[in-house]
């Protein structure tokens, strides 16, 4: 077989304009994903024992049923059962969000076993309002402490985001087969492809490396 | 907004082979990709350049592209070079290939984790590479891999849903063919969100039991291996 790759790499201008659709979608769902993260972390250290039920059923489905089929019940079966019609480019980044949202919930929680519960103790001997404490004192450092596994997570949702070709948004794999279906050359485009994916996540998770190594180095 | 269940109770029994067929891609791909990851461990850690080149290579080729596009790959390019295998075989070849990288990681952290004198003390005894591996190294991983080993199965068994993109007929499919033909989007798909977790579930019960069993018990490790 003959390879065309400098005929299919001329054609690929579109892939690399999807590639950053395929960021953007990523760097929204991880900054959505944080803030649900950080919400479960803190209803799961709640006195309502509901709540603190719901958090462990809600992480335990998310863990234990695949992204795709959470895409897909955030795509087919939201929209029917709330009444509103929303995009699949909303839909997908949010069932991202609250994919990512339950392991940076777990990603935090080691964090913030790794504090000592005398800050908290000594936080709060100080008379500091609650909401305070965790804002000023706890939070800032859980996020010190677990950056390196936050970019980590980053890559993850980045090898999420392929999935929302199924659900029709125009991302990199999209893109990608649009272009298999006009040339015909599935080899070369699948690995252009897999270029730009690999660029993306191997430059991010080198970097979550460079700063694991930089925080341990300021912890010494 | 009304729900009708029927649609899916008449479709059970594609349901039920759907499931079986999820199942049966997971045992088979999940005892490939352990043995094949252990082969590419033990390249990754000898001595040989080009050797360990190449398993690097791969562990990071695999680890840092999206699986959708290692399947699209494999579908579309094998037929290119006269290789025609049909779907099942197929997608439970790439997830071996998947699978094989991440439990490759896992065991080189737990290679990692034992101490470098003991390598060291068994070569300067003159012990064959086989035994001492076999018989020294191996046993003290267990504690080392069998956690994080266990989410890399059930990531696995996970996975095997983008399978459906290739039309093997697993789970997944099954509920784009029932919405298919019955028009019932937030039924089907609810329905095999929930078997999922109930595979998941009884899954890492099972495994949590044969931990427990061995004396191998999950630590509440920070690391999340997805």
């Amino acid at each position: 077989m003959d390879f065309q790759f400098p005929q299919i790499l001329a054609q690929s201008g579109p892939m690399v304009l999807a590639a950053f659709v395929t960021i953007y979608v990523g760097l929204m769902s991880c900054f959505l994903g944080l803030v649900i993260g950080t919400a479960l972390l803190l209803l799961q250290r709640t006195n309502i024992r509901v709540v603190r039920g719901l958090v462990r059923i809600y992480s335990s489905f998310i863990r234990g049923t695949p992204a795709l089929v959470q895409i897909l019940v955030f795509y087919y079966a939201l929209p029917p059962l709330i009444g509103i019609d929303i995009g699949p480019m909303t839909a997908g980044i949010l069932a991202i969000s609250f994919n990512s949202g339950a392991y940076v919930a777990e990603i935090l929680r080691g964090g913030l076993s790794r504090i000592s519960s005398g800050q908290l103790e000594a936080a709060t001997a100080l008379g500091l309002r609650r909401f305070l404490v965790w804002r000023k004192i706890i939070l800032p450092q859980v996020y010190h402490s677990v950056i390196p596994l936050l970019v980590n997570e980053f890559t993850m949702v980045i090898k999420i985001t392929p999935l929302l070709s199924t659900i029709t948004v125009v991302e990199l794999t999209r893109e990608a087969q649009y272009l298999i279906t006009s040339t015909f050359r599935p080899v070369e485009v699948l690995t252009i492809a897999a270029v730009l994916y690999f660029i993306i996540c191997f430059s991010i998770s080198q970097l979550g490396e460079v700063l694991q190594r930089r925080s341990l180095k300021f912890r010494m | 907004m009304e729900f009708d269940f029927s649609a899916i109770w008449d479709s059970r029994n594609l349901l039920a082979e759907g499931l079986a067929t999820t199942l049966f891609i997971s045992v088979v791909a999940v005892p490939v990709s352990i043995v094949l990851g252990a082969a590419i461990v033990l390249m990754r850690i000898s001595g040989n350049l080009i050797l360990r080149s190449v398993a690097t290579a791969y562990v990071e080729a695999i680890r840092n592209t999206p699986f959708l596009i290692q399947i699209f790959m494999v579908f579309y390019a094998l037929p290119f070079v006269g290789i025609r295998l049909s779907g099942l075989p197929t997608g439970i070849l790439c997830l071996s290939i998947y699978g094989a990288a991440y439990f490759a990681e896992i065991f080189r952290g737990g290679i990692e984790s034992v101490p470098k004198g003991q390598f060291d003390a068994c070569k300067s005894l003159a012990l064959p590479y086989g035994f001492y591996m076999r018989r020294m190294i191996v046993p003290q991983l267990y504690k080392y891999i069998i956690p994080p080993g266990t989410n890399i199965a059930l990531t696995m068994i996970k996975e095997s849903s983008l399978l459906s993109m290739i039309t093997v007929a697993e789970l997944t499919y099954v509920a784009h063919d029932i919405n298919g033909r019955t028009f019932s989007p937030v039924e089907s798909f609810t329905v095999i969100a929930l078997l999922y977790w109930l595979v998941s579930t009884l899954f890492l019960f099972v495994a949590e039991w044969l931990q427990s069993r061995t004396g191998h018990v999950q630590e509440d490790s920070p690391m999340i291996v997805r």
